[in-house]
């Protein structure tokens, strides 16, 4: 049987070689009658193209620069975006409408020398009506900084662990191991919280979350990641994404830590 | 005074506020209104009211979409400025002019605002004082109209965008209303050659503001009622007030006759009026008909726009005639600022389009209203065309919109409850027939297999056999419930109905009342009781998906109810939707865009089916496709 086929499949080939040959021959005239130097010009112009288009698409791909602000309405998203680009908050923000995106070199290295790569920022808004906007700029993510406000941060405290909990459990999220950084804002002021108080609170929110949110999950098949071992209290230390958390201040523009975990993520 | 001017831009970075004024604003009326204003999809409306313990500020606010700035300012209630539209107007002129994106600081515009709003202001003083006088008035609506006229040409010139036009409408509005009084105080003739003038000015105009235009139309119908009113107070003027307005209106009604092209029958239209205006002798008897006058009115008003319809229709067919090669051209080079008139055919497809899946009228117009504000002046990229730039728009919009605004996760609440040792407690409400008990039961259902511990409290005290229908559910989902039979007060009941779940260690008590129509008072009142009294976890508000317009007033009128009636400062409201009957409207998913948009309650719960197990998640991404459809 199998040889059979294989019998049948050459000389099947060998009809179409048959059939093929006066084409080429038709061809290779055709080529003949063109003049050399055309024929190389058009070779050079098609390889050229091809190389261009294969370059731009590796550039592409290896142009993961972008860092994204999230957290709730009112942490200090805009402010420190500012402060990224321009060292100083202007003359304050109100709610943000749109995501402010930017591709700049950080202000503080701006007096340093050498070639510094930009970095693309993107401060998307907090207003939940906004929050499908980060879809777009998740997937393209290098870093994500999840901003809190340390000084109003108990009675934001359920709503901030939901949506870091919904940061944490998206499954392109986890599989990429984008790491985040939970940035403790306001801590200029004298009552805010410390950020290991922060982080405690949040790991027990999202705990909670665990346990109602797994109970959901079964119901709508939503692509989503469980988070942490079973059976243990979570910790941020049992994500896939590596989490840390920092303090900085906005309005006093001491935002080192956060100058930090950029550079660690997008190498200058 | 105005309190506040603040410039900003649409990602939120303030690049310049008024110090002068420098009036530290009681609590934080921007971000509210850009929270729930601006973001809500209500753009469209021309102002909004903020309070606050010691503040009560109204805010006014134009976009410039290209430059994606907002323009706000804030004003103390009381007083009502008459200037704010037309200083917003002139700041967003003057700052687009001088914005740069890279700047931050615009501490020179500090001087061009002074002039502005000394300008703005000198001119709503200069109406004040006109407006007991009468004859003044004239003028400095004449100067008004022709500043107007001024704005509306630099608007088609320098192609300048939306709020400005939007303006012009607010001022028309404003002089009407003045118009209005005037003609009712004595010198209608005044308002007569005022509407001549207008007239000349729409005439010009012509192109750019349709909209001046069938003001006109509408200021003279206004103006014929006003004329009425008068005739049937026997007085003499205002007889011949009345008189005068009809003849008017033949003459007109005879120039449409003889002539047919658009632009004269316009400028005849406009000199027979002056001549009545220095007329005003020929007594014709008042009591010939004056309703017709208004119908004549609408005829005439009709067949102008109808005209200006087959205008616009000509103007189409000569674009078409200059070719496909003209408008590729456009599309490829991108068309340089989309204006109100580029959007309106495809916003009007859309808005039917919405009413066809059954969205409320009212919400379909405002979501195109607000969608337009957005778009309105923004460069059309190329490669587009304009009905998929306002598509895009639109689903962007939709999908803001039934985002849920808070968290709708109740199993966590319940958690959050049972810690507290306190029952979850949720209140059904609606109108009659809607599923309240059935998806009483379905929720149940879900609830148990998640592990917690339910139990009906069965408040239909109204109508015969609620309590059994329910009781048949309990047994059937091995439920405890709490009855109290027929002729109870459902508040107490209810109140009954919890301290026995605290006693016996429920997790939720599903409280079902009696359905009522939102216009039934006693009803009404007796659930503002139940809800003021019980103080539930979540007011679940049921409703039919098969509703159409009645959706809006449903909720609204529930929600006020629920409002007026309790008496206590921060009222109970709505806090989630329960939208039933879902399996059964195919792709007229519109009535969950309604409840959503007129309440800002998210959609917890859609019942699609006979079944317990029928209960699921509404999935924002589908319902805006199928919308869009």
């Amino acid at each position: 049987m199998e040889v059979d086929r294989m019998e049948q499949l050459k000389n099947q080939i060998l009809h179409w070689k048959n059939q093929i040959r006066p084409w080429l021959h038709q061809g290779e005239e055709l080529i003949h009658q063109i003049p050399p130097t055309q024929l190389y010009a058009a070779i050079g112009a098609v390889l050229l193209t091809t190389f261009f288009l294969l370059l731009f698409r590796l550039f592409k791909r290896t142009k993961f620069n972008t860092i994204v602000l999230a957290g709730l309405s009112g942490s200090g998203k805009t402010v420190l975006f500012y402060q990224l680009r321009d060292g100083s908050s202007h003359q304050g923000t109100v709610t943000s409408m749109e995501p402010n995106e930017g591709t700049f070199v950080l202000h503080s290295e701006i007096t340093k020398k050498g070639k510094i790569k930009p970095i693309h920022i993107v401060d998307v808004p907090g207003h939940s009506r906004l929050r499908p906007k980060l879809d777009e700029f998740l997937p393209r993510a290098a870093g994500v900084v999840f901003v809190v406000d340390a000084l109003e941060f108990l009675p934001n405290c359920r709503a901030a662990s939901e949506y870091l909990y919904d940061i944490l459990t998206r499954v392109s999220f986890v599989k990429k191991k984008t790491p985040v950084l939970i940035l403790c804002n306001k801590v200029d002021k004298v009552t805010a919280h410390t950020k290991e108080f922060i982080r405690k609170q949040l790991e027990k929110e999202i705990d909670k979350f665990r346990a109602s949110r797994t109970a959901i999950s079964d119901a709508d098949v939503a692509n989503e990641y469980t988070l942490g071992v079973p059976g243990e209290a979570f910790a941020f230390s049992q994500c896939h994404n590596k989490v840390t958390v920092a303090e900085a201040s906005g309005l006093t523009g001491d935002i080192s830590q956060l100058e930090q975990f950029i550079r660690e993520y997008v190498k200058s | 005074m105005l309190e506040q001017l603040l410039i900003f831009t649409r990602g939120g970075l303030i690049l310049w506020t008024c110090k002068e004024l420098g009036n530290a604003l009681k609590g934080s009326p921007i971000d509210t209104l850009i929270r729930s204003c601006l973001l809500e999809e209500r753009s469209g409306a021309s102002s909004y009211n903020y309070d606050a313990p010691g503040a009560a500020y109204t805010l006014k606010w134009t976009f410039h979409n290209e430059l994606g700035l907002v323009f706000v300012a804030v004003y103390q209630r009381i007083l009502h400025l008459l200037y704010v539209d037309d200083l917003l107007a002139m700041v967003k002129r003057e700052f687009s002019e001088i914005y740069d994106p890279k700047r931050m600081v615009y501490y020179d515009f500090d001087d061009i605002f002074r002039q502005l709003r000394k300008e703005a202001e000198a001119r709503a003083e200069e109406m004040k004082k006109a407006k007991p006088m009468g004859k003044p008035m004239n003028n400095s609506l004449g100067k008004k109209q022709g500043q107007v006229q001024k704005a509306a040409h630099e608007g088609s010139n320098k192609k300048k965008s939306s709020g400005e036009s939007g303006n012009d409408g607010g001022d028309g509005e404003n002089s009407k209303n003045y118009k209005i009084k005037n003609g009712h105080s004595n010198g209608n003739h005044i308002g007569v050659h005022e509407s001549s003038t207008m007239g000349g000015v729409s005439d010009k105009e012509n192109g750019s503001s349709n909209a001046g235009a069938f003001d006109v139309n509408k200021l003279q119908k206004l103006r014929a009622k006003g004329g009425k009113k008068p005739d049937t107070v026997v007085n003499k003027g205002s007889k011949v007030e009345g008189s005068k307005a009809e003849p008017k209106k033949k003459i007109t009604k005879k120039n449409r006759v003889w002539n047919d092209s658009p632009p004269e029958p316009k400028l005849d239209f406009t000199d027979p009026v002056n001549e009545n205006g220095d007329e005003n002798v020929t007594v014709v008897a008042a009591e010939q008909g004056e309703s017709m006058m208004d119908k004549e009115e609408i005829v005439s008003s009709e067949s102008e726009t109808e005209e200006e319809e087959e205008a616009g229709k000509d103007s189409k067919v000569d674009t078409k005639k200059k070719g496909w090669f003209s408008s590729m051209f456009q599309s490829i080079a991108g068309k340089a600022n989309l204006e109100k008139a580029d959007l309106e055919p495809a916003l009007k497809a859309l808005k039917d389009r919405l009413m066809t899946k059954n969205v409320a009228e009212e919400i379909a117009e405002k979501l195109c209203e607000s969608v337009a504000a957005s778009l309105e002046g923004k460069k059309l990229a190329s490669f587009t065309r304009i009905s998929s730039t306002v598509q895009a728009a639109m689903e962007e919009a939709l999908v803001r919109i039934l985002t849920p605004r808070r968290s709708i996760d109740i199993l966590r609440d319940v958690h959050v409850a049972k810690e507290q040792r306190k029952p979850y407690v949720v209140v059904f409400v609606g109108v009659n027939g809607v599923g309240k008990s059935t998806n009483l039961a379905k929720v149940a259902y879900w609830l148990l297999q998640h592990k917690i511990d339910v139990m009906m409290a069965a408040c239909d005290t109204f109508r015969s056999g609620a309590v059994e229908q329910l009781r048949t559910h309990a047994r059937r989902l091995q439920i405890p419930i709490f009855e109290k039979g027929y002729e109870k007060d459902p508040a107490i009941v209810a109140k009954e109905a919890i301290q026995e779940a605290s006693r016996n260690g429920s997790d939720v008590v599903l409280v079902d009342t009696a359905g009522r129509m939102q216009d039934n008072e006693p009803l009404m009142r007796a659930l503002s009781k139940l809800i003021n009294l019980n103080s539930p976890d979540l007011v679940l508000f049921v409703g039919e998906a098969l509703v159409g317009n009645d959706a809006v007033d449903q909720l609204s009128k529930f929600n006020q109810k629920l409002a007026d009636l309790s008496g206590s400062p921060n009222p109970r409201l709505i806090d989630g939707i329960l939208l039933t009957k879902f399996d059964t409207i195919d792709d007229k998913v519109g009535a969950a865009l309604s409840m959503v948009y007129i309440s800002g309650a998210p959609v917890m719960f859609v019942g699609c089916g006979q079944s317990y197990t029928d209960l699921k998640k509404l999935n924002v991404k589908s319902i805006v496709k199928t919308l869009l459809k």
